[in-house]
């Protein structure tokens, strides 16, 4: 397997880990805003 | 939220172009792929310890604790991208000079910066007041923020370095592969608009946390 490819992989993963940490994290303040 | 989906498919989609698609430094090799993410690392960080400096000069103008907030979150941000930029510069020196640290002026003047914002944060920690924190705060941020262009832009070119050159070379362009250059603000404009989101989220908690203490005292 090409090195690149596996380090691009990883990369998206991280991308796509921190997003969805932002949007549960945005969902969250959201519910506290409320309160 | 169909701006963070757009914002997901841009930094996803060009990552991918910068593996794919843009052409490798024939210098730089397979490290090329390291200045999509360490540049606007470091454009970020100074972007946020700018927002936050502004902020802080407008909260000793107005009193406005609003201001405080977007001061605070900026530089807590601007140091975590400061945190990026010095890892990813570290893992680009060892492939290039063969070590991770050789205290080049340009490493040295980011350990300095890391230095100065920690004690930012350490000294709103160490104030429990919030209007004392905020002024407090605010007169060291801007102090501090006066080394910022110091010691990115006037350190590293007044000593030998063996960092690459700027960006934006003495001719005053910008010499890089099209291809390469495409990515390269893409992903520039992506790290902008992330800033100014995980800047929001920061300033939102900031509000509530500021009202919960509020409220309980």
């Amino acid at each position: 397997m090409r090195g690149d490819l596996v380090v691009m992989a990883v990369a998206l993963l991280v991308w796509g880990l921190l997003f969805w940490y932002l949007v549960r994290l945005e969902r969250r303040v959201a519910d506290l805003e409320k309160r | 939220m169909i701006a963070r989906g757009l914002l997901l498919l841009w930094i996803a989609g060009w990552i991918v172009a910068a593996f794919l698609w843009a052409p490798l430094v024939p210098v730089l090799g397979e490290t090329t792929r390291v200045l999509y993410f360490h540049i606007p690392a470091a454009w970020v960080t100074v972007l946020a310890l700018g927002w936050s400096m502004v902020h802080s000069l407008l909260y000793l103008k107005r009193r406005n604790l609003e201001h405080d907030h977007q001061a605070a979150a900026a530089a807590e941000i601007g140091l975590l991208f400061c945190v990026v930029a010095t890892v990813s510069g570290a893992l680009w020196a060892k492939a290039m000079w063969g070590a991770y640290w050789n205290w080049d002026p340009r490493e040295t003047s980011i350990f300095f910066l890391l230095l100065i914002y920690a004690a930012y944060l350490a000294l709103r920690s160490a104030i429990d007041q919030p209007e004392r924190r905020a002024r407090l705060a605010a007169v060291y941020s801007g102090i501090a923020f006066v080394s910022v262009p110091f010691l990115i832009f006037v350190v590293p070119r007044i000593y030998f370095s063996l960092h690459p050159d700027p960006l934006i070379n003495p001719r005053g362009k910008v010499d890089m592969d099209p291809r390469i250059r495409v990515v390269f603000f893409a992903l520039l404009v992506g790290f902008t608009m992330l800033f100014f989101w995980v800047q929001s989220l920061r300033v939102r908690v900031a509000r509530v946390e500021h009202r919960r203490q509020g409220s309980v005292a």
